[in-house]
C-alpha cells in the first residue's frame, strides 16, 4: 500500500521559507555580534568578544533593568485595566453592550503603532489634550511633564497591549463554569466573595498568560518608547537602534539585540515555569 | 451522627410555593405553581425536559427571579432574598465542585463563608466527609475523583451547612447505571439520617418512584398531579401522567356505558370491553373516555378461554428482559398493545407474525375522561 502525502504539506512551504529566512537573519545578527567595530565604516572587522565585555557597564545594565521594569509595569496595569472590560465583555446581558465592547477593544489592533503613538503624543504633550484640559479647569498652573517620561511611555504601552490582554482574559472568563459561581453563592458567598474565591482563581491561567504575553511583547517595544520617550526613556530596542543607526556600531547593536532576545526568552521561560507551578498548585491547568 | 434538623426550625411546612410564575419573554416556563413541602419530606419534581422543573428549583434557590408568586421557607418569604442569604443547600447536575480546591476545602467552603471558628469547621467537615464515606480523600483534587465520589463531595458540601432545604438537580443523571442504583440507595439513606427536607428534580420516573415520599409531575410549566408514588402509578390523574409514569397501553377513545354493576367501554370498530364498575368511574352514561392499561394488566388468553375482553392481533415483536418478556401485539383498530409476562415461554409459543389472543384486565384499567 502506498502512503499518500498529506495534502497540507504544500501549504506549509511559505511558513518553512519564512522560518528559514528568519533563522538565517538571526545567524547574521549572531555573526555581527562577534565582529570588531571599525569606527566610520559600515564594514566590520575580525572576530572579537569585546562587544560582550562592553555590555558590562552600569549604563547598559540600567537600560536592561528599565526595560524589564517598564515591561512589568505595562503588564500589571494592562491587566488591572483589562480585567473589568473583559469581564463586562463576557458577562454583559445585552448583546449590544457586548458588541460595543468587542469593537472598542479590538479596533485599536487595526490602527498602526505609529498612528496610535502619535495620538498619544497629541494627548500627553505640554500643549496636549490632558494638559490643556487640566489648565482650563484651573487644576494646574504649569503643564505636567508626561511626554518624555517613563509614565508617559507606560501609559501608551498599556493602551497598546490592552486588546491582546482583553482577548486572553475574556477567553479565560468565558471558560469559567457558571455553576461553580452559583454553587458558591448557594453556599453563602456574597458576590464579592464569589469573585474572590471562585472567579478570580479560575481565571488565573488567563491572567498569567496575559501577563507573560504582554511582558514579552513590551520587552521588544520600539516606536512607542522611541517617540514618547524621545531619547529620555531608553528601552533595549531603542538602545540597539541608537548604536546601530546613530553611532553606526552595527556589531554592538547586534550584541544588544542578542542580549535583548536572550533575556526576553529567559524571562519567558522563568515566567512560564512559575505559571505552570501556580497552575499545578491550583489544579486548573 | 445527630440529625441535621435545625433546632430553631418552626413548626409547619418547610417550603410553601405560592402561585409562582416565570415567564421568559412570551414563553411561560412555570405557570402559577402552588405546592407545599412538609418538614423532612422527600419530594420529587418529575417531568420531561423543558417542563419547568429546573426553573422552579432555580427559583427556590434564588437563581431565577419569579415573575409572580411567593416562595416561603420555614415561614419566611424568601422571594426577594439573595441566593447567598437563603441557607438552602443545592447539588448541581454538573456537581459544580470547585476545581481549584481539594475535597476538604470544597466541603468547608460554606462554613468558611459563615465565618465559623476553625475548629468547628474542621469538626463539621470531618463529620460530613465521614457520613459521605469520603474519609481519607480530604486532600484529593476533585479532578482525581470518580463520578460517584464527586457526587458524594457535592452532597457533603451541601449538607454540611445544615440547610433549611436540600435541592437536588438531576444529581444522578451523569452516573452510569450501576452507580446510579447505588447512589439512589445512598440518597435515601442520607435523607433518613439527616431528616432534611429534600426537593429532587429528575426526568427519570424510576428514580422518582423509588426515592420519593411524594412526586410532583410537571408538564409545560404546569403541575399535572401531586401524589405518592403508589397513587401516581395506580391512579394517574390524566393521560400525560399515565403515559409518563411507567409503561402503559393507551387504548383509543371509547364510549362509557353503565348497566347496573357493570361498566362497558365501546370501542368503535373493535367491540365492547366490560368490567364491574368501580367507584372512581364517575362518568356519565355515553361519556367519551380513554382507557390506560399497564402491560402487566394484559396477558395472552388461555387456550379455549372465552369472555368479553379478548382481543386478537398479530405478534409484532418480543423484547426479552430476563425475568420477563414484553410482547408487542398489533391489534386491528387499536394499534400496538404491550403485554408483559414472566419468563420466556411466550417467545416460542407465539412467534413473531403469528396470531395471538390477549385478555385485558379492564377492571384494573385507568379511565380518564377524554
Amino acid at each position: 500500500m502506498t502512503q499518500r502525502r498529506p495534502f497540507f504539506i504544500t501549504f506549509l512551504a511559505p511558513a518553512v521559507l519564512t522560518a528559514v529566512i528568519l533563522v538565517a537573519a538571526m545567524f547574521e545578527v549572531l555573526q555581527y555580534s562577534v565582529r570588531a567595530f571599525i569606527p566610520g565604516a559600515l564594514d566590520v572587522g575580525g572576530f572579537t568578544l569585546d562587544n560582550f565585555t562592553r555590555i558590562n557597564r552600569p549604563i547598559y545594565w540600567w537600560v536592561m533593568l528599565d526595560t524589564f521594569y517598564i515591561s512589568f509595569l505595562t503588564a500589571i496595569f494592562s491587566l488591572l485595566l483589562s480585567y473589568p472590560v473583559a469581564f463586562a465583555l463576557v458577562r454583559a446581558r445585552r448583546d449590544w453592550v457586548r458588541s460595543l465592547l468587542v469593537s472598542l477593544s479590538i479596533t485599536p489592533l487595526f490602527t498602526g503603532e505609529i498612528v496610535r503613538t502619535f495620538s498619544w503624543m497629541l494627548m500627553l504633550g505640554s500643549d496636549g489634550f490632558i494638559n490643556s484640559m487640566l489648565r482650563k479647569l484651573s487644576l494646574i498652573d504649569m503643564p505636567l511633564q508626561i511626554m518624555y517620561t517613563r509614565f508617559g511611555v507606560v501609559v501608551a504601552l498599556v493602551q497598546f497591549s490592552m486588546p491582546v490582554m482583553i482577548i486572553l482574559l475574556a477567553t479565560a472568563i468565558s471558560h469559567v463554569d457558571r455553576d461553580c459561581e452559583k454553587a458558591a453563592a448557594n453556599l453563602g458567598a456574597s458576590p464579592g466573595a464569589v469573585f474572590w474565591h471562585v472567579t478570580l482563581p479560575l481565571t488565573l491561567p488567563g491572567i498569567l498568560s496575559g501577563i507573560v504575553v504582554v511582558f514579552a511583547w513590551t520587552m521588544s517595544a520600539f516606536s512607542t518608547p522611541q517617540l514618547i520617550g524621545g531619547g529620555k526613556v531608553l528601552m533595549i530596542a531603542n538602545l540597539a537602534y541608537l548604536q546601530g543607526f546613530s553611532v553606526l556600531n552595527l556589531p554592538f547593536a547586534a550584541t544588544l539585540s542578542l542580549i535583548a532576545l536572550v533575556s526576553a526568552l529567559g524571562s519567558l521561560v522563568l515566567m512560564k515555569s512559575a505559571t505552570s507551578r501556580i497552575e499545578k498548585r491550583l489544579a486548573i491547568a | 451522627m445527630t440529625p441535621h434538623t435545625r433546632p430553631d426550625s418552626p413548626a409547619g411546612d418547610a417550603v410553601e410555593i405560592v402561585r409562582v410564575r416565570k415567564e421568559f419573554g412570551a414563553a411561560v416556563g412555570v405557570a402559577d405553581v402552588s405546592l407545599t413541602v412538609g418538614r423532612g419530606e422527600f419530594i420529587t419534581l418529575l417531568g420531561p425536559s423543558g417542563c419547568g422543573k429546573s426553573t422552579l428549583l432555580g427559583m427556590i434557590a434564588g437563581f431565577v427571579t419569579p415573575t409572580a408568586g411567593k416562595i416561603i421557607v420555614d415561614g419566611v418569604d424568601l422571594t426577594e432574598v439573595e441566593p447567598y442569604r437563603r441557607d438552602i443547600g443545592m447539588v448541581f447536575q454538573s456537581y459544580a465542585l470547585f476545581p481549584h480546591m481539594n475535597v476538604f476545602d470544597n466541603v468547608a467552603f460554606g462554613l468558611k463563608m459563615r465565618r465559623l471558628p476553625k475548629a468547628q469547621i474542621e469538626a463539621e467537615v470531618r463529620r460530613a466527609i465521614e457520613m459521605m464515606k469520603l474519609t481519607g480523600m480530604e486532600s484529593r483534587r476533585v479532578r482525581q475523583l470518580s463520578g460517584g465520589q464527586q457526587q458524594r463531595v457535592a452532597l457533603a458540601r451541601a449538607i454540611v451547612i445544615r440547610p433549611k432545604v436540600l435541592l437536588l438537580d438531576e444529581p444522578l443523571s451523569a452516573l452510569d447505571k450501576n452507580l446510579r442504583a447505588q447512589m439512589q440507595v445512598e440518597l435515601s439513606d442520607l435523607h433518613r439520617k439527616t431528616g432534611l427536607t429534600t426537593i429532587f428534580v429528575t426526568h427519570d420516573q424510576g428514580e422518582a418512584l423509588s426515592l420519593s415520599d411524594r412526586i410532583v409531575v410537571m408538564n409545560r410549566g404546569e403541575v399535572q398531579q401531586v401524589a405518592t408514588p403508589i397513587e401516581l402509578y395506580r391512579t394517574p390523574a390524566n393521560g400525560f401522567v399515565a403515559s409518563f409514569i411507567g409503561e402503559i397501553n393507551a387504548l383509543p377513545k371509547a364510549r362509557y356505558e353503565r348497566a347496573g354493576e357493570m361498566a362497558a367501554l365501546v370501542l368503535p370498530g373493535v367491540g365492547r370491553l366490560t368490567a364491574p364498575a368501580r367507584a372512581q368511574w364517575s362518568f356519565n352514561d355515553g361519556a367519551e373516555v380513554q382507557a390506560f392499561l399497564r402491560p402487566e394488566q394484559v396477558r395472552p388468553a388461555l387456550p379455549g378461554e372465552a369472555g368479553a375482553n379478548l382481543l386478537t392481533g398479530t405478534v409484532a415483536a418480543h423484547i426479552y428482559q430476563g425475568s420477563h418478556t414484553i410482547t408487542r401485539v398489533e391489534v386491528p383498530g387499536i394499534g400496538l398493545v404491550e403485554t408483559r409476562v414472566t419468563g420466556a415461554e411466550i417467545i416460542s409459543a407465539h412467534p413473531v407474525g403469528t396470531p395471538i389472543t390477549l385478555s385485558l384486565d379492564i377492571g384494573e384499567a385507568v379511565l380518564i375522561a377524554a
